[in-house]
């Protein structure tokens, strides 16, 4: 039978990058993994830690008692989201004031019932450590025979106290899994560097020269594409791609890839049920 | 008297320092009086190249109770939240979550709050999301939304009301 997860949208996928949404609800459920939309959610609190942590734990607290209300583990493809969710069921564990205090409020207000017991996946720890490469190696038709670099973002592995799908220093998952699927790759130094993604609030320059800087040591270290795992990074890398190059001075046009689509390519799904045409950044030069 | 005790008196925030003490014990976080300024966390800062963020200074200041000159400082708005400073930290402090805390502080204090959060927050509350999803341009300037892309209809809050008044009242509670 298949596992069932319930698939929690967050606001970056599900408002802006389609791409994302459509390759995962396109190849996940392929891999005998049946993906559930859950009603009553809404945003995980990440984007508002700066504001207030006890609403951005309200927030992860709710999206979990909602899933966790269907029976079902969670899958949260975006990376900032995965951490709210998971890090909050660890706070409210291990705090019982803040529990007390969160709990309450969600029965009180909502009539949701918090429990935090389930499993909260992300792409990577889903395709990897769920799914496995065996699996994934199983299906490719068409192998995607680039030089690929991975761009794991920060919150995909940061922190590890907080239970992340990867090694916070020496990530490899994405790798192996690029590897299962016909590409090549190999470390390079920027790997953990960050797109700039969350300074775009109040920074916005340097958020632009962060994602301008890592696409141009990416070009220059002689990829042909990067595969990311983090709607964040789809907005700065891909979506914003040009306005990165404009803010360094150089030139970019990088192909970046969500690592679904990736998959769903070598598995040889049609470019559109993967959102291919939604990518801003020059992915045509390859497929 | 030493030192500390002249720290004291030019710059009373010990009640500060303790409540800044008592909110990080609380996110499962230890004092940051255990830094021992090595500044591995200014040396991977994502910040401190473009915006000159140093961590280690956010800490040592914190640590000798000046608190009040850092959450006024527009520094703490520069920190990315990328984390490596919590990651790296060999006493396993969090300056990355006291510059978080200290953010809170400053919008409690209600100052404007800095850049787009406010449409950040205002989303939030009016609809559940950071912003309502957006009709996207691909390559040729073709327009396209969820529906037409075969997507689902996003879910919302089923009580706006009582999930913003939830929010709203956490608003005015202490961590």
């Amino acid at each position: 039978m298949a596992k069932e997860l319930g698939l929690y949208p967050g606001c970056v996928m599900s408002t802006e990058q389609y791409a994302y949404e459509l390759s995962i609800k396109n190849v996940i459920p392929d891999f005998n993994i049946k993906l559930v939309d859950l009603d009553n959610t809404s945003c995980c609190g990440a984007p508002i830690r700066s504001i207030n942590l006890l609403m951005q734990m309200y927030l992860a607290a709710r999206n979990i008692a909602i899933c966790e209300e269907k029976g079902l583990d969670m899958y949260a493809p975006c990376s900032l989201g995965h951490l709210s969710l998971t890090e909050t069921k660890n706070r409210l564990n291990n705090s019982k004031e803040l529990r007390e205090k969160i709990v309450k409020k969600l029965k009180e207000k909502e009539g949701l019932e918090y429990k935090g017991e389930i499993r909260i996946y992300h792409t990577v720890d889903l395709l990897y450590d769920i799914i496995g490469l065996e699996k994934i190696k199983k299906k490719v038709k068409k192998p995607v025979k680039w030089k690929i670099a991975c761009h794991y973002g920060c919150h995909t592995v940061r922190y590890t106290d907080a239970g992340r799908p990867d090694r916070a220093e020496h990530p490899n998952k994405m790798e192996e899994i690029i590897k299962a699927i016909g590409g090549e790759t190999w470390n390079y130094s920027e790997k953990l560097n960050c797109c700039g993604g969350p300074l775009m609030v109040t920074h916005r320059e340097a958020a632009l020269t962060k994602a301008g800087e890592k696409l141009k040591a990416i070009k220059d270290r002689g990829f042909d594409a990067i595969a990311i795992v983090c709607p964040y990074g789809g907005r700065m890398l891909d979506g914003r791609q040009d306005k990165a190059a404009s803010t360094i001075g150089e030139k970019l046009g990088v192909p970046v890839f969500y690592l679904t689509q990736l998959i769903g390519l070598a598995i040889g799904k049609k470019p559109e049920e993967l959102g291919l045409h939604l990518n801003l950044s020059p992915v045509d030069k390859l497929i | 008297m030493d030192i500390t005790d002249l720290f004291n008196m030019s710059q009373p925030e010990g009640d500060k320092q303790k409540e800044l003490i008592r909110q990080l014990a609380i996110l499962g976080i230890k004092n940051p009086s255990l830094c021992f300024q090595c500044a591995k966390c200014t040396s991977g800062c994502e910040a401190m190249k473009l915006l000159e963020l140093q961590p280690h200074s956010i800490m040592a200041s914190v640590k000798t109770g000046f608190i009040e000159e850092v959450a006024n400082s527009d520094v703490i708005w520069t920190c990315i939240g990328c984390y490596k400073c919590k990651e790296r930290c060999p006493q396993e402090m969090s300056p990355v979550e006291v510059m978080f805390i200290l953010k809170n502080w400053y919008v409690a204090s209600g100052k404007s709050i800095p850049g787009d959060y406010q449409n950040l927050l205002q989303g939030i509350l009016s609809k559940g999301y950071i912003q309502e999803p957006l009709e996207v341009l691909d390559k040729n300037n073709e327009k396209w939304n969820r529906r037409k892309l075969g997507l689902s209809d996003l879910n919302y809050p089923k009580n706006m009301n009582s999930f913003m008044s939830a929010l709203t009242e956490l608003a005015a509670e202490k961590l």
